[in-house]
C-alpha cells in the first residue's frame, strides 16, 4: 500500500452508503446520524432513494462538520458498498486515499490499492445471528465497522439503537449483537489508522432530529386543522400520515372524539375540492401533494381565490416536469404555486428553510388563509420535508387563532355599514363573510363573475372592480407575511437571494465565496408575495445572485415581475437542478461565475 | 278579508324557501324540479338557514339560485360539488346538504365524484337532473343518453348509456330513485324521503331539454316519457309529525319504508310487486326496462346498512367550524410534554 502519513480530520467527513432499497439499511443508517447526533457531533443525513420498493439501488449521506455545513459534500471520506449493481461505479468515483468498507458476500473485487480498504462477509455473518432477517442485519455490520474507525460512543450508539427499535428488546439485541461482532472484527482485521474522527461537542441542549414533513403535521394540528384530505403522492404521504399519527394525542377529547376528519381522496381534484368545502363552511381544511397533485388541483385552486374561500395546501417539491424524478429534490413549483390557475390568479406562498419554519408556518398559514380568504400554500421540498434536520423545539404559537372577519351573529352584521360578502367595507381589499347554517345573509357562492352581494353579474365595471380588489388584498398581504431572514454585511458587495431548504447549503457557499475576498451577505424569502425588505436589501447591495434549485430562475423571475424595474438590472439569476439537495461547491462556482462576467 | 298565509310545521311560508327568477329555457324540466325542492323542504319543515345547496356546472348547477335563497349555496366546478360537499360535511355534519347536478356533471366529468361520495356514503340528497345532453353548451350527447335516442338536431346516439341509479345500487347506495320532472306528486314525495335519509340518496331525475331534445325520438323527451314509463309504486310520504289517523289507508297491497327521521314513505302496490330492499332486483328491472326502452320510475332501493361518512369519523358532537380554539390547539402543558418527548 502507498498510503501517505496524513492527519486525521476530526468532525470532517462525509460517509457515503450504497445499498439496495428494501434491505433495512435505513435502520442502520440513521443509527450512524442518530448516534453521532447524540455525542454532539453537527451531522446531517440524505437519503436518495428511488421511486421503488425493493430492489433499486439507494445511497445515504452523512455528513460531518464541526463547521455546521449540511449539504452534502464535494467527496466522499468513507463509501460503504452493500449493492452489487452499483458497485463498480461506487468504486470508481472514490478519491484516491479514501476508506471503502465492503460486503465480502457480495462476491465482487474492490480494486483499489490506493484506498484503505476493509471487507467482511456481512451477510454470512449476519445469517448466523438471524438466517431468517440476514439481509437486514448484515447492514448493522458496517455500522460496527464504522463505530470502530470513527470512534463512536458506545453509550450514544445503544441509545440510537434503542431509539431506533422503539425499545423493542429482541430487535435491539439482535441488531447491538452484529454492531458489536462488526466493531470487534473490525479492531482485529484493520491493520491501518483511520484518517477520520468523531470527537464528542456538547450537545445543544434541547435539540433533537426531525423530518419537515413531520414538523408541518405538527404545526398543522397546532394551527386547528379540521379537516385533511390526501392523496398519496411521494414525498408529501409522510406529512399527512404524520398528521393522522399525532391526531389522536393531540386533538382528541378523553372520550375519543376527534375534532379533525381526515379524508383520503379519490385523487387531488378531490382532496382540493374537500378543502373548499371545509373553507366555506367555515373549518381549516388543508391538504398536501406534491406538483402534479397542484397541476391537478389547479381549477379548484382558481375557484378559491376568486370565489374568496379559506384553505391550506402544502406542496413537497420533488422533481418536474410531470412524474419527473419522484423520489428526487427540486424547487422547480414556485411559478406553479405562485399563479395556479387560468386567469389572472395569484396565490400567498410560505417557504419554511428550517423544520422550526416547517412547523410555525404550518399553523401560521391557516391563520393566513382565513385572515386574507384565500389559499395559502406551503412550499416544501423533499430534502427539507424528508430528510432530518437538527431541530431546538418548536416554539409555541405566540399568537391566539386568527379567525378572520367572519360575522357570526346578527349584532355584529348590524355593525357592518351596507354589508355584501364582496364589498370592502373596511378599505383593505378583505370582505366580510357569513357561513353556512347562520341563518346570515346567506348567498350562492359561484366561479362565474359576482357583484359586491354576490350576485352573478357580467358587468364590465363589477368585474374589473372585483380583480383590483383582490390584487389589492393580496399586495395588502405580504407586509403581514414572514419577512425575509437576512444576514448582512457591513461591506455590501454580493447579495445572494434565495429560499427554501437551500438554507442548509448556504452558509457554506458563502464561506467558498467569501475566501475570494469578496464578503458575502444572505437574504432568505419566506413568502410571496414578495416582503418590503426584499427589496430594501437589494438597494442596499452592489450586486445582488437570486439562487435557486431549478433550471429557469423561478423566484428571479418572481422577482423581476415584483421589483420597481430600476432593481430589476441588479440582479443576476443563478439555478441550478440535478435532482440533488444543492452540493455548496457547484453553486457557489456558478455564482463567481456570474460575479466575473460583471455587471449585465 | 286579509287573506291566510299557510305556514309549515316550523311557522314559515313558503315565500322563505323560493330563489331568485329561473333564467332557464321557458318550459325546462329543471325549473319544474326546483319547483319540487322548494315544495319538498317547506313541508318537510327544514329551517332555510340549515339548508346547503350545492352544485357543479351546467343548467342543473345554475339552478340552486332559484330557489331556497334563505340558504347558503355553492356553485362549484363542472364535475365536482361531491368533494366540495364533502369538506363541507366533515367540518359540518347538522347541514342538510342539497345537491344538484346534472347529466353531463355527474355521469362524464364527475363520474368519479359521484361514484366515491355514494362510496363514502356522504349524508347528502344527490339529485341528477338528466336530459341526455349538455345544454349550456347547445345540445351535446351526454353520457346517459339511451341507445337509439335522437336528439333535435344531429345522428341517433349509438353508445350504451350510463345508468346512474344501476351504477349508484351497484356501488351500495342506500337510497336511489327515479322519477320525472313532470310528475310532481311522485317526485315530490320521493324528494322528501330522501331527505328523511341518513346517508347518500340519490335521485335521477329525467327532465327533458325542452330546446335540443324534447322531440318524441328523444327517450327523454316530454312525449317518449309520457308513454314510455311505468311506475314501480304509487308513493306517499308521511311526515313523522303527521298523527298516522290522519293518513289514508290505501284500498290495495301497500308497504311502508321507515326513513331515519321518523317519518314513512308508503308505496302502494300498482300492477305487480317490486322488492325495493334487494339491490338485483333493481338492478334486473333497471336492465328490462332498457331492453324494453322504458323508463322506470319510484323507489329503485333503499337500505340502511352503513355509517355515514360523517359517523365514519368518529368525530366530536359540536360541528368541527364552531369549536373554540381551545379544542382546536393542544395546550401549551401538553405542548412541553411532546418536546420533552422528542428531546428524550
Amino acid at each position: 500500500m502507498c498510503i501517505p502519513e496524513m492527519d486525521v480530520s476530526i468532525n470532517d467527513f462525509v460517509i457515503n452508503v450504497a445499498t439496495a432499497n428494501g434491505t433495512g439499511s435505513q435502520s442502520s443508517n440513521l443509527i450512524l446520524l442518530n448516534s453521532m447526533f447524540e455525542m454532539g457531533v453537527p451531522v446531517s443525513g440524505k437519503n436518495l432513494f428511488p421511486s421503488n420498493i425493493s430492489g433499486l439501488p439507494t445511497w445515504y449521506i452523512i455528513r460531518a462538520s464541526d463547521q455546521g455545513y449540511q449539504a452534502p459534500g464535494d467527496k466522499t471520506d468513507i463509501q460503504v458498498l452493500m449493492n452489487a449493481d452499483t458497485w463498480f461505479k461506487d468504486i470508481e468515483k472514490v478519491e484516491s486515499g479514501s476508506v471503502i468498507i465492503f460486503n465480502e458476500n457480495v462476491k465482487l473485487p474492490v480494486e483499489r490499492d490506493d484506498c484503505l480498504v476493509f471487507g467482511l462477509p456481512m451477510t454470512k455473518l449476519a445469517r448466523g445471528i438471524n438466517p431468517k432477517m440476514a439481509k437486514m442485519i448484515a447492514n448493522m455490520y458496517y455500522v460496527g465497522v464504522i463505530q470502530h474507525l470513527i470512534g463512536i460512543d458506545q453509550v450514544a450508539l445503544e441509545k440510537a439503537v434503542n431509539r431506533q427499535f422503539k425499545g423493542k428488546k429482541s430487535a435491539v439485541e439482535v441488531n447491538l449483537r452484529a454492531i458489536e461482532e462488526g466493531r470487534k472484527m473490525a479492531e482485529e482485521g484493520i491493520t491501518w489508522d483511520s484518517p477520520h474522527a468523531v470527537e464528542a461537542r456538547q450537545k445543544k441542549e434541547g435539540t433533537f432530529l426531525i423530518d419537515g414533513n413531520e414538523a408541518a403535521a405538527l404545526g398543522s394540528i397546532y394551527g386547528g386543522v379540521n379537516m385533511l384530505s390526501w392523496y398519496p403522492i411521494t414525498p408529501s404521504s409522510s406529512l399527512a400520515e404524520g398528521i393522522i399519527h399525532w391526531l389522536p394525542q393531540l386533538r382528541e377529547t378523553e372520550d375519543g372524539m376527534s375534532t379533525c376528519a381526515v379524508v383520503q381522496a379519490e385523487d387531488e381534484l378531490a382532496a382540493a375540492g374537500m378543502v373548499l368545502g371545509a373553507g366555506w363552511a367555515g373549518g381549516r381544511g388543508m391538504t398536501c401533494t406534491s406538483g402534479p397533485g397542484i397541476s391537478l388541483m389547479s381549477e379548484f385552486i382558481g375557484l378559491a381565490y376568486f370565489a374568496e374561500v379559506p384553505g391550506v395546501i402544502w406542496d413537497v417539491n420533488r422533481v418536474g416536469p410531470s412524474t419527473g424524478l419522484p423520489t428526487r429534490t427540486q424547487q422547480g413549483d414556485l411559478n406553479l404555486l405562485r399563479e395556479a390557475s387560468h386567469g389572472d390568479t395569484e396565490h400567498i406562498v410560505l417557504i419554511p428553510g428550517t423544520v422550526e419554519e416547517c412547523f410555525e408556518f404550518g399553523w401560521r398559514a391557516f391563520d393566513y388563509a382565513e385572515r386574507f380568504q384565500t389559499l395559502v400554500f406551503g412550499f416544501s421540498d423533499l430534502d427539507l420535508g424528508m430528510n432530518n434536520w437538527v431541530c431546538s423545539g418548536f416554539e409555541y404559537p405566540d399568537e391566539p387563532i386568527d379567525r378572520g372577519k367572519v360575522v357570526r351573529s346578527a349584532e355584529q352584521m348590524a355593525a357592518i355599514e351596507n354589508y355584501g360578502r364582496y364589498r370592502d367595507v373596511d378599505g383593505d381589499g378583505i370582505p366580510y363573510r357569513t357561513l353556512p347554517g347562520s341563518g346570515l345573509d346567506p348567498i350562492l357562492y359561484r366561479g362565474t363573475g359576482h357583484d359586491e352581494d354576490g350576485i352573478y353579474s357580467e358587468d364590465p365595471e363589477v368585474y374589473q372592480k372585483l380583480m383590483m380588489r383582490l390584487k389589492r388584498k393580496l399586495f395588502n398581504a405580504r407586509k403581514h407575511l414572514p419577512s425575509p431572514v437576512i444576514r448582512e454585511e457591513t461591506q455590501k458587495d454580493v447579495g445572494i437571494i434565495y429560499m427554501g431548504s437551500m438554507e442548509n447549503s448556504i452558509q457554506e457557499i458563502d464561506d467558498i465565496i467569501e475566501e475570494t475576498g469578496l464578503k458575502v451577505s444572505q437574504c432568505r424569502v419566506r413568502a410571496v408575495p414578495l416582503h418590503p425588505d426584499i427589496e430594501a436589501f437589494i438597494e442596499r447591495h452592489n450586486r445582488v445572485i437570486v439562487l435557486e434549485i431549478n433550471r429557469d430562475g423561478q423566484l428571479y423571475g418572481v422577482l423581476r415581475k415584483e421589483l420597481p424595474i430600476n432593481l430589476v438590472p441588479k440582479i443576476s439569476s443563478v439555478a441550478y437542478s440535478d435532482g440533488m439537495p444543492p452540493r455548496a461547491r457547484i453553486y457557489a462556482d456558478l455564482i463567481l461565475e456570474v460575479l466575473k462576467e460583471g455587471a449585465q | 278579508m286579509s287573506k291566510v298565509i299557510k305556514l309549515n310545521v316550523i311557522d314559515r311560508p313558503k315565500s322563505d324557501y323560493t330563489g331568485g327568477p329561473s333564467s332557464l329555457c321557458p318550459g325546462c324540466g329543471h325549473d319544474q324540479i326546483s319547483g319540487v325542492i322548494i315544495q319538498a323542504c317547506w313541508e318537510n319543515g327544514i329551517e332555510p338557514s340549515r339548508i346547503a345547496k350545492m352544485s357543479g356546472i351546467g343548467c342543473s348547477s345554475k339552478t340552486p339560485a332559484y330557489f331556497l335563497g334563505q340558504s347558503h349555496g355553492f356553485n362549484t366546478v363542472h364535475g365536482r360539488m361531491p368533494s366540495v360537499t364533502t369538506g363541507a360535511n366533515m367540518v359540518n355534519k347538522d347541514l342538510v346538504y342539497l345537491g344538484v347536478s346534472g347529466d353531463g356533471d355527474s355521469a362524464s366529468i364527475g363520474i368519479g365524484q359521484f361514484i366515491h361520495a355514494i362510496r363514502r356514503n356522504l349524508n347528502m340528497v344527490y339529485i341528477i337532473e338528466n336530459n341526455g345532453v349538455y345544454g349550456l353548451t347547445k345540445g351535446q350527447y351526454s353520457a346517459t343518453v339511451e341507445k337509439g335516442s335522437k336528439k333535435r338536431k344531429g345522428a341517433p346516439n349509438e353508445q350504451p348509456p350510463i345508468d346512474m341509479c344501476k351504477l349508484a345500487i351497484n356501488l351500495g347506495c342506500g337510497f336511489v330513485a327515479r322519477s320525472f320532472s313532470g310528475a310532481k306528486k311522485q317526485l315530490t314525495s320521493l324528494m322528501k324521503a330522501a331527505l328523511s335519509h341518513n346517508g347518500m340518496a340519490v335521485i335521477d331525475v329525467i327532465s327533458p331539454c325542452v330546446t335540443f331534445a324534447n322531440n318524441d325520438e328523444s327517450y327523454k323527451s316530454y312525449g317518449y316519457v309520457k308513454t314510455q314509463s311505468e311506475e314501480l309504486h304509487g308513493v306517499d310520504y308521511i311526515h313523522h309529525f303527521q298523527p298516522m289517523n290522519e293518513v289514508d289507508i290505501p284500498e290495495g297491497g301497500f308497504e311502508d319504508v321507515e326513513l331515519f327521521d321518523g317519518s314513512v314513505l308508503r308505496l302502494e302496490t300498482l300492477s305487480t310487486e317490486y322488492d325495493y330492499t334487494d339491490p338485483t332486483a333493481a338492478i334486473a328491472a333497471l336492465h328490462a326496462a332498457e331492453v324494453d326502452k322504458k323508463h322506470i320510475t319510484g323507489l329503485l332501493h333503499h337500505n340502511t346498512d352503513m355509517p355515514t361518512a360523517d359517523e365514519d369519523q368518529g368525530l366530536v358532537d359540536t360541528p368541527l367550524c364552531d369549536l373554540s380554539e381551545d379544542m382546536l390547539r393542544p395546550s401549551k402543558e401538553r405542548h412541553e410534554e411532546i418536546m420533552a418527548r422528542f428531546r428524550a
